[in-house]
């Protein structure tokens, strides 16, 4: 065992995938020599070369597109989008060739592939480097989305990821790159795809969150001994309906935590799977708390990103409600 | 007579440039070190692309329409942007003309002509083509003018714009400002061709000039403004300099460049136009001294007074996002507030 924070965890399980499997190759803007700009791919082109550990020109169409392609033809690609915010011009090819190639071909044309990508608030960011677009991926079939909320779990998820012969999106909280180090074993192991964690345990309440709001909504747990069982989706899609369903026949009262904007974001699809298979299980209204349906401001990001005082009010309102 | 006038005004020119490069240069030493002390949050420097920027400015008119990037702000001084606008989008404060709503570096200053910046790089190309198309539709006597790095050619963006305003045959500049380095990639990674040879692919006039020198980019920038004015449709044109420095301030450049240019090195466009407009007898030592000065107790002074104004309220959040603000926000306004 040793300590890791989420940026080590990743480079670590990228290193061992590489060393384990000479298809697999990773390409992005300034990953290469810089190490990427947060470090996550540090050292990796010195071991292993320009040819597995690509400095591409800035063109994100083009990184997802060739990597689109190097899956088709034998290849495991990681490619890397700098920002989420910065995905868009690939979407396209997201949306239209990635999702879709399993389908179209009938199963012909897999692709193993797995697009890193930083997201999310709280490093003063502004606009466009501090997005949450999970939604536009999550509402696209053929893609699994994931997004792990600590180094362990950063490892094994993206173990699993780089397992699958379907294409993955594998969002990466960059506030949490390094807000925290945790044990990470050295050794192989998988966190399994589709399959949220129990992080907390408690009777009386259901906290759904993940990635960055995971310990936000678990400081305010503590603080404030909320009796609550605290569900880390860890995948977005596909949702795990059934740690959702056992967590809330158990409480009865709902809460969902995100960073992304309230309309069409995760809580939304949560609250109505809820609301369609255990509605009569329900003693409270379901509440979301999520960032605004504005765009995210430089300097008044705190008031956009949730935080422990809006957590600990809904709490209150649902625990209260009659 | 007529001779005396103009030499009179070419040095009234040249002076006037010189200090915005120098106005410039202080502004971003200025702010790269209030950074350094935690009183910024982020910043990209404009340092080392001061002259290219200014010998553009001097070819244009007042009425131009520019699209700039975010590693523009000798350009922006020299057309008369108020420092005060700049160091106020810098803080985010209220004073700020966007609110503070976005990082350093992406200024707005549209009473002077220019939009807005965004991140996402190339994104303003398209942008400026349309501005260019209303230009052209409503017969106004104007040109556009979008700027962007060299690492900015390889994006679709670039290609759309060049090729929608070819075969618009419309009144604009692509502005390539090619410091040799798109973060850590250096500019024989991006593209195996010059920037300014891609205009005869998109059947545009592609020009490049010496961005060190305001002189020589002038010389250019005149004739593609002539160019494009006289309805021979868009060009293409590169500066060449070199980026002193880090990308922003979260960079670090010693993780995989060598060669970088120094404040005084020859290579530096302060110290090169210094030179040449000093030989040409457009300034003296002591003018020189003068500017020097004056920019530093000027940008001091307006730093401090800036940087004592507040942020924007928190309400305005959840302002602009549309014309009316709906329901949903308001709700959330609400429970945030
Ligand atoms: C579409 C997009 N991808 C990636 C980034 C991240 N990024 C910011 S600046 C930059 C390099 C830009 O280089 P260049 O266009 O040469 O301009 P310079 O910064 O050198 O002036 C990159 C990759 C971005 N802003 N936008």
């Amino acid at each position: 065992m040793t300590t890791m924070n989420m940026v080590q965890a990743i480079n670590h399980t990228l290193d061992m995938k590489m060393s384990a499997d000479d298809s697999v190759v990773l390409l992005g803007e300034d990953i290469g020599v810089d190490g990427g700009v947060f470090r996550v791919t540090e050292g990796l082109q010195k071991k292993y070369g320009q040819e597995r550990v690509m400095d591409t020109p800035l063109v994100e169409l083009g990184i997802v597109g060739a990597a689109i392609g190097m899956a088709i033809n034998g290849l495991r690609p990681v490619p890397e989008i700098q920002f989420q915010d910065f995905i868009y011009t690939a979407f396209d090819q997201i949306i239209n060739q990635m999702a879709k190639m399993r389908y179209r071909t009938a199963g012909r044309l897999p692709l193993p592939l797995v697009l890193r990508t930083p997201y999310g608030g709280g490093v003063r960011g502004g606009i466009y480097h501090s997005q949450s677009g999970e939604s536009y991926f999550v509402h696209t079939a053929g893609l699994t989305v994931v997004t792990p909320s600590n180094p362990y779990d950063a490892k094994g998820l993206l173990s699993s990821s780089m397992d699958m012969n379907d294409p993955v999106i594998f969002m990466e909280p960059k506030r949490l790159y390094r807000a925290a180090k945790a044990e990470v074993p050295e050794e192989d192991y998988r966190e399994e795809i589709g399959k949220a964690k129990l992080v907390h345990e408690g009777d009386k309440m259901t906290i759904i969150t993940y990635g960055s709001m995971v310990p936000t909504v678990l400081s305010t747990v503590q603080k404030n001994n909320l009796d609550a069982d605290v569900l880390d989706l860890r995948t977005l899609l596909p949702i795990d309906v059934d740690s959702i369903e056992a967590s809330v026949k158990k409480t009865g009262r709902v809460m969902i935590v995100h960073e992304a904007p309230r309309t069409l974001g995760m809580g939304a699809e949560i609250s109505a799977l809820i609301s369609e298979r255990m509605i009569e299980y329900l003693y409270a209204p379901i509440i979301r708390v999520t960032g605004p349906d504005t765009p995210i401001p430089y300097r008044l990001e705190e008031y956009y990103l949730p935080n422990e005082k809006r957590i600990a009010e809904a709490a209150e309102k649902i625990l209260n409600f009659r | 007579m007529t001779e005396m006038v103009n030499e009179q005004t070419e040095r009234e020119r040249h002076i006037r440039a010189y200090g915005a490069m120098i106005l410039s240069r202080t502004l971003d030493r200025k702010i790269i070190t209030a950074q350094r002390q935690g009183r910024v949050g982020f910043y990209t420097p404009s340092m080392g692309q001061e002259a290219g920027q200014i010998g553009l400015s001097m070819a244009l008119d007042k009425d131009d329409l520019l699209f700039q990037y975010y590693r523009d702000v000798a350009l922006m001084i020299h057309r008369g942007v108020p420092i005060e606008t700049l160091i106020n989008q810098v803080m985010g404060n209220k004073e700020d003309l966007a609110k503070g709503r976005q990082m350093p570096s992406h200024f707005l200053a549209e009473e002077q002509n220019f939009m807005s910046v965004q991140s996402p790089v190339a994104t303003n190309l398209p942008l400026a083509v349309g501005a260019a198309y209303a230009v052209k539709y409503r017969k106004e006597d104007r040109i556009v003018v979008a700027s962007f790095g060299e690492g900015s050619s390889s994006t679709p963006d670039f290609h759309a714009a060049l090729n929608m305003a070819a075969v618009w045959n419309l009144p604009i500049i692509f502005f390539c400002e090619n410091n040799g380095w798109a973060i850590s990639l250096p500019v024989e990674k991006q593209t195996k061709v010059d920037i300014w040879k891609k205009a005869e692919a998109y059947g545009i006039k592609g020009l490049h000039a010496d961005g060190n020198s305001i002189d020589d980019s002038y010389r250019v920038a005149k004739e593609a403004v002539e160019h494009v004015r006289s309805g021979k449709g868009p060009v293409l044109m590169e500066v060449r300099f070199f980026r002193m420095g880090p990308h922003s301030t979260s960079d670090d450049p010693t993780k995989y460049q060598t060669d970088i240019v120094k404040e005084g090195d020859e290579r530096d466009p302060v110290v090169i136009n210094e030179r040449l407009f000093k030989e040409k007898g457009y300034l003296t030592d002591e003018v020189i001294e003068r500017i020097k000065a004056e920019s530093i107790r000027i940008v001091n002074e307006k730093f401090d007074a800036c940087e004592k104004i507040e942020a924007p309220a928190p309400e305005t959040m959840f302002q602009d996002v549309y014309e009316k603000m709906p329901w949903n926000i308001s709700e959330e306004m609400e429970e945030i507030l």
